[in-house]
């Protein structure tokens, strides 16, 4: 029994024991204790947890057919359809498939109603409403099966069930049969295109998990394999037999998965990244390779993994190059130092690249290394998706609604036979992570991550400034707009500024404080201060050079940075916060190191 | 070390006295090197620097360990070996690796332009642990596909790994290595030479305002070459190291020269 706070704690899901009791979901928790004297146990839902295992449902039906998608929030989130058209001849037919999938859940003791319909509306209702376990309809008799069905099966909100029982439409049917027109004025388009949809008369894209790969390949073993070696042979021996697909078509795989199908049912899937187009299968190995030294134990083999797949997820176009009998050619040996960095250590590289902002700390950012990007982009970075979207799953089309968890205590089971609940939440971020940047090209590093935006103070954040030399370089001012226009001009040649006073060698992503500072006031270059406990005497100081502050990004005081040598031979950036006021003396902060 | 060993050579060479002989009978009784050809080397620039190194110049391929005087000293050490990787990005193509610990300064972009380094021939790793620089730069020497190759320490070089990456970085055309480390981490490794940087003050141009940075380098290891003390000064447009020569209004070198 599990229970779950909406306005007060309420149940969310029951055992059939509590069934049994008369309790129903959706009853505050209180009331329940109140009416009944059978002491509870209850348990605090964990949707995170429920929907983790979903997933990992969702990725071992994959083994059915290449199109699986969970049930979204409005189908209560508690199963998954299987779009089975085109794929269940390889288990005898649909009965045969139903049968098989029942068997299985059963064996893993996941209690599941299944329902093949020609439509996703069609098999969840009969799946949740049906009345059995297994129903399979024969093509075209959606509209047979459907009539007797309660109208809440057909996927719409509370308020528009309430209303159709109101006015007595209890069934499917009765439904069907009025006119289309008062419906619609009187419910919304939702309930119309709901019958539609169910009726095989609109049809239903789904959005799936994952999308079926043009170019995949899988090997299964009667003996499981367990070692790294074999699974690197096999990933070799699935890229060779993909590699000439990829030829033909003039392609290279730009991001891959390996799904390592363990025999107790559970799929470990590795994303690897690439920094430019490959079909190279002793590349593919070695970075296989990489990353399974990075996994280590953490990929649980346990008794063997049964089935191998590789799938080639994002291509990109390759063209046939004439390779050279020497050397490979200069950016190609960066490119696989780069993928392998990034598959043994997880980390990529990253190469500096200037932001138009006159704060320092503003000044540069990394940025993600992508093959043949010198200073713009290149041909080579064109990574797109040229392939296209799976066909919309037709309106005949056989559809499989499996219905998880007829009574919802269900929820650890599903989680049980497959695999530890910490693997999936793993996986889940991996995808994430990679789908996110899965062509590494546009994924630009968060630059506050790296080089966060200096606040000398949390109520003083700096924007790009305007910068106004007030020594020697009046030519620079009211600038700032022009700038970026400027950089673009020469891309050509490096699009770092060098008009720029002299800059430190590192920059502190914000300014460290210097204390019991002795200077001239009210401006002035400081003669001593304490930084980093020591102190230090100027011997020699240049400046000021007045950075203003964005205010179009947050308000904040002009800085006047100083350049600073000390008698030890240190050379250190400096900057005065704002202007000295004789009730506030002026804050200096040490912002640089010079080498 | 009592004098001054850069003296002691120019005067050694001049008097043509015992030692020079000595050094010439040993490079005629040396070794054909073990049959292997020399190996590549970046020249500093500076003849006296050079001459105390073998092969006349930094030796390509095993790692030079490079650490601050002091632990203030650490930017110019980071300038120094920024200043070598400079110098040999400027002679060879192709581009530089820095692999930084957690914890060490990344350069910033606009100040590595002051070193003369182009930063866009700059790739940066941020490596979780020392051991990720490690096997960032072992990786790095294996494909061959870098110029110079920077790995910048929490923790020192521990000769486990000093000795992988001499073992790496094996074969031809290899990078340059340069392993910077703070300043007390002193541990025994493989490095071909091991130098102490200390900031001191920069060149001033005729204005008076700072113009060159200088360090003060101290070559304590040289496996088969000489320690020395220098003062050197980098000059980011020429790409070179030389000494400072005393210019008639260059006051922050007056009287500190030493070399």
């Amino acid at each position: 029994m599990a229970a779950e706070g909406s306005g007060g704690l309420r149940l969310v899901a029951l055992d059939p024991e509590a069934g049994a009791l008369g309790l129903r979901i959706g009853e505050p928790l209180g009331r329940v204790r109140a009416r009944i004297g059978v002491p509870l146990q209850v348990y605090p839902a964990d949707p995170a947890a429920d929907r983790d295992s979903l997933l990992r449902l969702c990725r071992w039906a994959s083994g059915y057919a290449p199109l699986v998608a969970p049930f979204g929030p409005g189908e209560a989130a508690d199963g998954l359809y299987i779009d089975v058209a085109g794929a269940s001849h390889l288990r005898g037919g649909e009965t045969n498939l139903v049968a098989d999938l029942a068997a299985r859940l059963a064996r893993s003791n996941i209690p599941a109603r299944i329902a093949l319909a020609d439509t996703p509306g069609a098999a969840f209702a009969l799946a949740r409403h049906g009345g059995g376990d297994r129903i399979v309809v024969p093509p075209g008799g959606a509209a047979e099966a459907l009539r007797g069905l309660p109208v809440e099966s057909l996927r719409l909100d509370p308020g528009t069930v309430a209303g159709l029982k109101r006015l007595g439409l209890r069934r499917i049917g009765a439904l069907d049969a009025l006119p289309r027109g008062p419906l619609a004025r009187r419910f919304g388009e939702a309930l119309l295109l709901r019958l539609d949809q169910a009726l095989a008369r609109r049809p239903e894209p789904l959005a799936p998990l994952t999308e079926a790969a043009d170019h995949a390949a899988a090997r299964g073993f009667l003996d499981p394999i367990g070692r790294q070696s074999d699974i690197v042979r096999t990933a070799r021996d699935l890229m060779a037999e993909l590699a000439p697909r990829l030829e033909r078509d003039g392609l290279g795989a730009c991001a891959l998965r390996l799904a390592l199908h363990r025999v107790d049912g559970a799929v470990r899937a590795l994303d690897l990244g690439l920094s430019r187009p490959e079909r190279c299968p002793e590349r593919v190995a070695a970075l296989v390779s990489l990353r399974l030294d990075r996994l280590g134990s953490a990929l649980d083999a346990g008794f063997g993994f049964e089935t191998v797949a590789l799938a080639v997820t994002v291509t990109g176009p390759m063209p046939a190059r004439q390779t050279d009998l020497g050397a490979a050619a200069a950016g190609d040996g960066v490119g696989f130092l780069a993928d392998a960095l990034a598959q043994r250590l997880g980390r990529a590289l990253l190469r500096l690249e200037p932001r138009a902002s006159h704060l320092p700390e503003r000044g540069d950012r990394g940025v993600l290394w992508v093959a043949g990007a010198g200073h713009g982009p290149s041909t080579d970075r064109g990574v797109g998706r040229p392939r296209a979207r799976l066909p919309l799953p037709a309106p005949a089309a056989g559809l499989a609604a499996a219905y998880i968890g007829a009574g919802r205590a269900a929820s650890g089971s599903v989680a049980g036979p497959l695999s530890r609940a910490g693997e999936g939440q793993g996986e889940g971020r991996e995808l994430s992570e990679r789908g996110a940047n899965g062509t590494r090209g546009d994924g630009v590093l968060d630059p506050d991550a790296s080089r966060p935006s200096p606040q000398p103070s949390p109520a003083r954040e700096r924007g790009p400034g305007a910068l106004l030399h007030q020594r020697r370089r009046s030519t620079v001012m009211g600038e700032p707009s022009g700038i970026e226009g400027e950089e673009k001009a020469r891309t050509s040649a490096s699009p770092w500024t060098d008009h720029l006073p002299p800059r430190p060698l590192v920059i502190f992503p914000r300014g460290e404080a210097a204390c019991d500072v002795l200077s001239t006031v009210p401006e002035g270059p400081p003669r001593r201060f304490r930084w980093r406990a020591r102190i230090h005497r100027v011997a020699h100081a240049e400046g000021p050079e007045r950075i203003a502050a964005e205010w179009w990004r947050e308000p904040g005081a002009d800085r006047d940075y100083y350049r600073i040598e000390c008698e030890a031979g240190h050379r250190l950036w400096l900057y005065r916060d704002g202007p000295h006021a004789p009730d506030r003396p002026a804050a200096w902060y040490v912002h640089g190191l010079f080498a | 070390m009592g004098l001054d060993p850069a003296d002691e050579t120019e005067a050694a060479i001049a008097r043509g006295d015992p030692r020079a002989r000595l050094a010439d009978l040993r490079v005629r009784l040396a070794p054909p090197d073990r049959g292997r050809e020399a190996s590549p080397v970046l020249p500093t620039g500076v003849p006296d620097l050079d001459a105390h190194l073998p092969g006349g110049g930094l030796v390509l391929g095993p790692p030079h360990e490079i650490a601050p005087a002091e632990p203030a000293d650490a930017i110019a050490a980071l300038g120094f070996a920024l200043a070598l990787c400079a110098r040999h990005l400027a002679r060879e193509s192709g581009e530089a690796l820095i692999a930084a610990g957690p914890g060490q300064p990344l350069p910033y972009g606009h100040g590595l332009a002051g070193l003369g380094l182009d930063p866009a021939r700059l790739l940066l790793l941020e490596a979780g642990s020392d051991a990720e620089v490690f096997r960032a730069l072992e990786a790095a020497l294996h494909a061959r596909a870098l110029t110079a190759l920077i790995g910048l320490l929490r923790d020192g070089l521990p000769l486990k790994p000093g000795r992988r990456l001499q073992l790496a970085a094996e074969g031809p055309a290899p990078p340059l290595l340069l392993i910077l480390r703070p300043a007390p981490a002193g541990l025994p490794n493989g490095a071909a030479t091991r130098w102490r940087i200390a900031a001191a003050p920069a060149a001033r141009d005729r204005f008076g305002t700072l113009d060159r940075p200088r360090w003060r380098a101290r070559l304590e290891r040289c496996r088969n070459g000489r320690g020395g003390d220098w003062l050197l000064e980098w000059d980011h447009a020429a790409h070179r190291l030389h000494l400072p020569e005393p210019l008639a209004c260059d006051a922050a070198s007056a009287g500190r020269s030493r070399a």
